[in-house]
């Protein structure tokens, strides 16, 4: 009989020397070889972080707000259904022959709350079994006492609100000043805010702003707010011209 | 033969071509910044495409698309950091050969199994183009609406089964996207399906608002909140023409690799992730020097490039014959076809087959346009790797109010993907996957179509298997459950 090749791997494995350390000591040796092999798993490798309870439970009460909702914000008040449902699925799969003229599936699942109650089935036991998962790693987290504070994560998400209300201020400034002098703004005053304060940064973001409004508006003629209050201040030839281009 | 010349005849305009160029030379910068994926990119251009013409759209995305991979090998190879996500494999031998002073021979081999992946699928494509062409005009009569429902369903399926170890959350968010995708009012029976009588919310979420928010808008805001990154020098040093000799010592790798890249890119739901698991898990059998690999192996390198590199070409297949997209950036480009009056699906072999060869061989143009400017401006494009993050925060938070406002001129829609990119932002935050919500939005809204489109040939609940493709798409859906179900099992009981 053949006698089966030893991988490389394996042969490397199996010839790794005991560690000896000086800080050990003589008397501790250890056959483990240092864990070198990369893993491609890794690239797809997941862990729960703290913050992801709280996500899981805010997505848990989400679908069971979905949920709530269904039976008034689908059509199911309109819905058309055999008497006899139990019956009927029995016919469906042929376990009961049917007696005469029965309701054709496709008569069902055209209604409106059929797409919402397919969806449910995926979001609602997702939900609920991702929130199983959150709580068994938060568990784990206390039981190998590990830090379960959210207060860092929390305190990302909240800084992350601030840079929500710069993009909320260019949104409504835009009608006001115009998409030439708001981009400007933002592309200048966040930077600035951000700590690029420099001669040369303010010029790269000038720059950078000018080419983006040349680009999509000049260029690319895409639509942006019209009834510019900015705009309308200006004589006639020039409100034109700005209207049109910027 | 005829179809392909039409092909040709199509790209044969300045704007394709410069189309083609931007898309190619854009992409390749935008995958070189690290946080700035082909999704962002393609995310802020969607809106910028309604305004041009239907294939100059095409191919810029397209560009974008198949260039960026390329791009993000830089400074994963460089600095250790991905450009694009799916460039973290190319991490362990990439960097590791910048660390023996070999960064210039890392990227060359980087370049050349890139390109040969992506040749391998396209002229994988246009090969089954010519040969299978004819006969698959008759496609669009196998596939009726309850064969198409079916393979989105397997498409959902596929993406929740491909996240390993995040399928409840994978599922939950596909979920989620499902339900974006419902709310509105029902045009046929006037039912408002969550619209809690606010009236912004009849028509609908665009698709738009919400990739634009959950990609775009999330994304500088994680980079905003987050700090600026402090990459190391790297110095390149050395020609960048060898890599192609090298890559002829491993050419059993690289066609593996470019095979599961292209059969991988194919499967909707699946993509380069598990195409590079593979491979590389290949590549590692078969290497006569196993220990290597994560060190510096020029066999990882490549299967890593050439399988993510073979995925773009592969992944607009489902989407052009069955219309299903597999991925996010595919699915955005349907948004394109739907803008162009371009039903891709079945009937695009007989409708449009010109079409379908000027897209593959824009994208061989492309992975030619692509290697030339990496050969003679690497040097250029590494600079872009040290643009502070922030400022790209900055910027991308400018060009996605431009992205959403211009679809339909509101404010509410600004408001709305303002919301989605916070629930993006948060998403990121967990590590949680982004994807399942677009291909909820789309995978879903295309299940509700063919099934309520074809309800009326459903007298029982067998009429919807009874179909060959949709029958043996169902029994793919019952194994690719049942195989995930006990791998799950199994990796539980391992881990006890």
């Amino acid at each position: 009989m053949k006698s089966r090749a030893v991988s490389p791997a394996l042969k490397s494995a199996t010839a790794v020397r005991p560690l000896r350390s000086s800080a050990t000591g003589p008397g501790f040796a250890s056959a483990c070889p240092p864990d070198k092999k990369i893993n491609v798993t890794d690239i797809t490798d997941f862990r729960r972080g703290r913050g992801d309870l709280i996500f899981s439970l805010f997505m848990a009460g989400l679908a069971l707000f979905f949920l709530l909702f269904f039976f008034t914000q689908t059509g199911w008040e309109d819905r058309k259904l055999p008497h006899n449902m139990a019956r009927y699925w029995m016919d469906q799969f042929g376990v009961t022959a049917p007696e005469g003229r029965t309701a054709r599936l496709g008569r069902i699942l055209k209604q409106g709350w059929v797409a919402p109650l397919i969806c449910l089935c995926v979001l609602v036991p997702a939900a609920l079994w991702n929130l199983r998962g959150a709580w068994r790693a938060h568990a784990w987290r206390k039981r190998f006492k590990q830090s379960t504070a959210v207060t860092y994560e929390l305190g990302q998400w909240l800084r992350a609100l601030e840079y929500v209300a710069w993009f909320v201020a260019y949104t409504l400034l835009v009608p006001v000043l115009g998409y030439l002098v708001s981009t400007v703004l933002l592309g200048t005053l966040l930077p600035w805010r951000l700590g690029y304060r420099g001669v040369r940064w303010m010029g790269i973001c000038l720059a950078v702003s000018f080419t983006i409004v040349l680009v999509f508006r000049t260029g690319l003629q895409i639509k942006t707010p019209v009834n510019i209050w900015l705009y309308d201040q200006l004589p006639q030839g020039m409100e034109t011209f700005m209207q049109v281009w910027f | 033969m005829e179809a392909f010349w039409a092909g040709l005849d199509n790209l044969a305009s300045w704007p394709v071509l410069v189309a083609i160029l931007i898309g190619s030379v854009g992409g390749l910068a935008i995958g070189a910044v690290p946080g700035i994926g082909p999704a962002i990119a393609i995310a802020i251009l969607l809106p910028a495409t309604v305004f041009l013409d239907d294939l100059v759209s095409l191919v810029l995305l397209l560009g974008v698309y198949g260039s960026s991979m390329y791009g993000g090998a830089i400074p994963a190879i460089l600095i250790n950091t991905p450009g694009t996500p799916v460039n973290a494999l190319t991490t362990y031998d990439g960097y590791a050969m910048t660390r023996r002073g070999e960064a210039a021979r890392g990227l060359s081999l980087a370049y050349s199994a890139s390109f040969f992946g992506g040749c391998f699928s396209i002229l994988l494509g246009l090969g089954a183009l010519m040969l299978f062409g004819p006969y698959l005009r008759d496609l669009g009569a196998l596939f009726g609406q309850r064969d198409i429902f079916m393979a989105a369903a397997l498409g959902a399926v596929l993406l929740i089964a491909a996240h390993r170890k995040t399928m409840g959350i994978a599922a939950l968010l596909f979920g989620l996207g499902f339900l974006i995708a419902l709310v509105g009012r029902q045009s046929l029976k006037q039912i408002d399906r969550y619209t809690f009588g606010i009236e912004y919310l009849y028509p609908g979420f665009n698709l738009i608002v919400v990739i634009v928010g959950i990609f775009a808008i999330s994304q500088a805001l994680f980079l905003l909140a987050g700090k600026d990154a402090d990459p190391p020098e790297a110095r390149l040093k050395g020609g960048l023409l060898h890599g192609f000799g090298e890559l002829k010592k491993h050419p059993a790798v690289a066609t593996i690799s470019a095979g599961y890249g292209t059969i991988m890119g194919i499967i909707p739901g699946v993509g380069e992730f598990v195409a590079q698991f593979f491979s590389y898990s290949t590549a590692r059998a078969m290497s006569k020097e196993p220990g290597r690999f994560g060190r510096g192996a020029p066999d990882g390198l490549i299967a890593s490039e050439a399988s993510n590199n073979a995925v773009p070409a592969a992944a607009m297949v489902p989407l052009l014959a069955l219309g299903v997209p597999g991925e996010a950036l595919t699915a955005m480009m349907m948004v394109v076809f739907f803008d162009a009056g371009i039903k891709p699906g079945p009937d695009i072999f007989e409708n449009n087959p010109d079409f379908l060869f000027s897209l593959f061989i824009a994208l061989l143009i492309i992975n030619v346009l692509v290697i030339l400017t990496l050969l003679f401006s690497t040097k250029w494009i590494a600079k872009i790797i040290y643009v502070p993050n922030r400022l790209l925060g900055a910027f991308i938070l400018i060009l996605a109010f431009v992205g959403v406002f211009s679809i339909r001129n509101s404010f509410a829609d600004c408001m709305f993907a303002a919301g989605f990119g916070y629930l993006g932002f948060i998403l990121r935050r967990l590590d949680w996957p982004l994807v399942p919500i677009v291909l909820g939005l789309v995978l879903g809204s295309i299940m509700i179509e063919k099934l309520t489109a074809g309800a009326g040939q459903i007298k029982t609940v067998f009429d919807l298997v009874n179909r060959p493709v949709s029958g043996t798409l169902f029994v793919v859906i019952l194994i690719v459950i049942a195989v995930t179900i006990t791998q799950s099992l199994r990796t539980r009981r391992f881990e006890h």
